[in-house]
C-alpha cells in the first residue's frame, strides 16, 4: 500500500514514554503542586487582578475636568455708586445727615457688607439696611448711609475725593475697601457738613 | 493551550490599557506662536530700555511681546501677524520724540504702547495725533495728558489718539493724602519732588488734599534727579519737625533720598507714587526702609484672578526682566490695539482699509474686554475706567498690599 496514512507513533516516541518511569519522581515544590491542583482558579485570579490593576490605573489617571475657578474676591465684583442726598431717618441723632448709594454685586457668590465706615475722626456712620447685609451676583440695592457728626473740628469740610470704606466678605475672602465716591459726593458731604456744623455745634 | 491564552489575554489588556491612559492622559498645550498670517501688523513700544528705570521699560516691553505672541498664537485676528518694535526713549523727552517720529515712519507700525513717563508722553502725543496713530500708555498718570492743562477746573481732551490703562495723578495723590491724614495718622509733612512732569504734578494733588483734610506742610524742596546725594534735603528734613515725607517722583532718587533721611537722622517714613513701586526702591532704600509707602495703579495682582494667566504666561514665555508695575497695564494696552485692529480688519472684509490707522485709532475708543487688569475700556478723554488703586507698605524687605481703593465717581 502506498499512499501516506497518518502516522502511528512508534514505541518510545511519545514523550512520556521517554520518560525514565523507573526513575524516582523529582520532589516537587508544593507550591507547584498547588498550582497543578487550582491552575484554572490561579490563572483566573491573576487575570482578575491584571483586569483590576488595569482599570484602577486607568481610572486614576483618566482626564480631570479643570478644577472650578476660585470664586472672585468680593472687592473686585462689587461696585458702589453715590446716587443722592436722602432725608436723614427720624430718630437719628442730632448733626447727622444722610445720602444714598447704590451698591452692585456683578458675578460669584453673594457678598456681605458687614461695616461701613469712613475715615475721620469727627464722624460715624451707620447704614439701612445695616450691617451686615448679603447681596447677591446680578443683583443691586441701595443703600442709606447717615453720618452723624460728633466733633466738628476733626472733620474736613472739603476733602476732594472722600471715600467710604466698606468690609466686603464672599466665600472667598473678606476685605476692607475704599470706595472714592468722586466729585458729587464730594460737594454733597461739604455741604453737608457746613449744615451740620453750623451755629458751633458738634 | 489556555493558560498560553489566557496569559496573551491579559498582557493584551494589560497593553492596551497603559496604552489608552497614555493617549488620555493630557491635553497638550503645544503649539506654534507664530501667526500664519499674510499682513504684518507691527505694535510699537517705547520705554526706557536701558538706564535707572529699565526695570520698568523692559516689563513694558516683555508684557507687549506676550500679548502680540499671544494673539498670534490663538490667530485671534485671521491673515494678520503681530509683531513688536521697541525703541528705548531713556526716560528723555527728546529721545520720546525721536521715537514717535520712527515710528510713525514705519508704515507696518499701527499702533504704540509707551511711554513710561509722563513728561515723555508729553513730547510724543502731537507726533502721533497727526498721524492718527493710537498711543496706549500703560504708566502715565499726569492729569493733563488726557484732560488738558486746565484738568481741575476744566475738562478738555486735547489728543484723540492718546489712551491710557493707568488711573491717574488726579486720583493717585489724593487717595495717598487720605492714607496718610486718616490711617497712618502723620499730620506734618515734609514734600519733595524732582521738577518732572510726573513727580511735581503728583506732589501737587497730593498736597492739596493734604491740606484740605487739615495736614500741615512743614517744608518743601526739589531735587535734581542727576545726582544721588541728598544730604542737604535730609538735614531740612530732619529740622522740620515732619512726620511723614512724600516725594514726587521716581525710586532711582527715592531710594537713596529715603535712606539719606534716615541716616540724617529722621525715622519718618516716606511716602510716594507708583514711580517708587517697585523692588529696586527697598533695595537702594536699604534695611531702614520698613514702613515706607508707596501708592500704585491697580489692585494686588494676587487678587486679581485675571493676572494669574498673564503672571503664568509670562514666567513660561521665559523673559530675563520681572513684568514689573506696569507688565498687566501693558499687555492690557496692547490687547487692546489688537482687539482693534481685529475690529477694523473685520469691519473690511478681512484686510486693513488704506486709512487703518485712523480707523484703528477710533476702534480703540470703543474696545472694551476683559484684561489682566480687569476690565478695560475708556472714558471720553481716553483714561481708563477701571481706577483702581492700591497703598503698599514696605514690610520685611519687600512691598505689601496694605489698602486697595476703587475710584466710582
Amino acid at each position: 500500500m502506498s499512499g501516506v496514512g497518518p502516522v502511528e507513533p512508534g514505541e518510545g516516541t511519545h514523550p512520556r514514554d521517554a520518560l525514565d518511569t523507573t526513575a524516582p519522581p523529582r520532589p516537587r515544590g508544593r507550591l507547584t503542586e498547588l498550582y497543578d491542583r487550582h491552575r484554572r482558579a490561579t490563572l483566573a485570579t491573576a487575570t482578575a487582578t491584571a483586569l483590576l490593576a488595569g482599570g484602577t490605573y486607568l481610572y486614576a489617571t483618566r482626564p480631570q475636568p479643570p478644577a472650578p475657578p476660585a470664586p472672585p474676591y468680593p472687592s473686585q465684583v462689587t461696585d458702589l455708586h453715590y446716587l443722592s442726598g436722602e432725608a436723614t431717618p427720624a430718630g437719628a441723632a442730632p448733626h447727622s445727615f444722610s445720602f444714598g448709594v447704590e451698591l452692585s454685586v456683578l458675578a460669584g457668590p453673594p457678598v456681605t457688607v458687614t461695616r461701613v465706615s469712613q475715615p475721620y475722626a469727627g464722624m460715624s456712620v451707620t447704614s439701612t439696611p445695616k450691617a451686615p447685609f448679603r447681596t447677591s451676583a446680578g443683583t443691586s440695592r441701595k443703600v442709606v448711609i447717615t453720618m452723624h457728626v460728633a466733633q466738628c473740628r476733626k472733620v474736613p469740610w472739603n476733602a476732594g475725593l472722600p471715600f467710604l470704606d466698606v468690609t466686603l466678605r464672599n466665600t472667598r475672602a473678606i476685605e476692607v475697601h475704599s470706595f472714592i465716591l468722586g466729585q458729587r459726593y464730594a460737594q454733597h458731604l461739604s455741604e453737608a457738613l457746613q449744615v451740620a456744623c453750623s451755629n458751633g455745634s458738634g | 493551550m489556555r493558560q498560553r491564552s489566557l496569559i496573551t489575554i491579559t498582557a493584551a489588556l494589560a497593553a492596551g490599557a497603559l496604552t489608552l491612559t497614555a493617549c488620555g492622559s493630557r491635553d497638550d498645550d503645544g503649539g506654534s506662536d507664530s501667526g500664519s498670517g499674510g499682513t504684518k501688523v507691527v505694535i510699537g513700544v517705547d520705554a526706557p530700555l536701558t538706564g535707572d528705570l529699565s526695570a520698568l521699560g523692559l516689563g513694558i516691553k516683555n508684557s507687549v511681546d506676550l500679548a502680540a505672541k499671544t494673539a498670534n498664537k490663538q490667530k485671534l485676528v485671521d491673515g494678520v501677524t503681530f509683531e513688536i518694535k521697541a525703541l528705548d526713549d531713556q526716560a528723555q523727552p527728546s529721545s520720546g520724540q525721536a521715537n514717535a517720529s520712527t515710528l510713525v515712519a514705519d508704515k507696518s507700525v499701527y499702533g504704540v504702547v509707551g511711554p513710561l513717563n509722563s513728561s515723555v508722553a508729553e513730547s510724543m502725543q502731537k507726533v502721533f495725533d497727526d498721524a492718527k496713530l493710537v498711543e496706549i500708555s500703560p504708566a502715565n498718570t499726569g492729569p493733563a495728558l488726557t484732560q488738558g492743562v486746565d484738568w481741575q477746573t476744566k475738562k478738555v481732551r486735547t489728543y484723540k489718539s492718546y489712551f491710557r490703562t493707568a488711573t491717574t495723578d488726579a486720583i493717585q495723590g489724593p487717595f495717598a493724602a487720605q492714607y496718610v491724614y486718616n490711617d497712618a495718622k502723620k499730620k506734618n509733612v515734609f514734600v519733595i519732588d524732582d521738577k518732572k512732569t510726573y513727580g511735581a504734578g503728583l506732589a501737587a494733588t497730593f498736597t492739596e488734599e493734604f491740606k484740605k483734610l487739615g495736614g500741615k506742610v512743614v517744608g518743601t524742596d526739589h531735587i535734581d534727579p542727576d545726582t544721588k546725594d541728598f544730604s542737604a534735603v535730609a538735614t531740612k528734613v530732619k529740622n522740620s519737625g515732619a512726620d511723614v515725607v512724600y516725594y514726587g517722583g521716581e525710586y532711582p532718587q527715592a531710594g537713596p533720598l529715603s535712606k539719606q533721611i534716615k541716616a540724617a537722622g529722621a525715622k519718618i517714613p516716606l511716602v510716594g507714587g507708583d514711580g517708587i513701586y517697585d523692588p529696586t526702591f527697598v533695595e537702594l532704600a536699604g534695611a531702614n526702609s520698613a514702613g515706607d509707602l508707596a501708592t500704585s495703579v491697580g489692585a494686588p495682582v494676587e487678587t486679581l484672578d485675571s493676572a494669574k494667566q498673564f503672571v503664568a504666561d509670562y514666567k513660561a514665555a521665559g523673559y530675563k526682566e520681572e513684568y514689573a508695575a506696569y507688565g498687566g497695564y501693558s499687555y492690557d494696552a496692547a490687547w487692546a490695539i489688537i482687539l482693534a485692529v481685529k475690529k477694523v480688519v473685520e469691519d473690511n472684509d478681512g484686510k486693513l482699509p488704506s486709512d487703518a490707522r485712523a480707523k484703528i485709532t477710533a476702534a480703540t475708543q470703543n474696545v472694551s474686554f476683559d484684561g489682566v487688569t480687569g476690565k478695560v475700556s475708556f472714558d471720553e478723554y481716553g483714561d481708563a475706567t477701571n481706577k483702581q488703586l492700591t497703598v503698599y507698605a514696605v514690610e520685611n524687605g519687600a512691598w505689601k498690599a496694605v489698602k486697595s481703593g476703587t475710584y466710582t465717581g
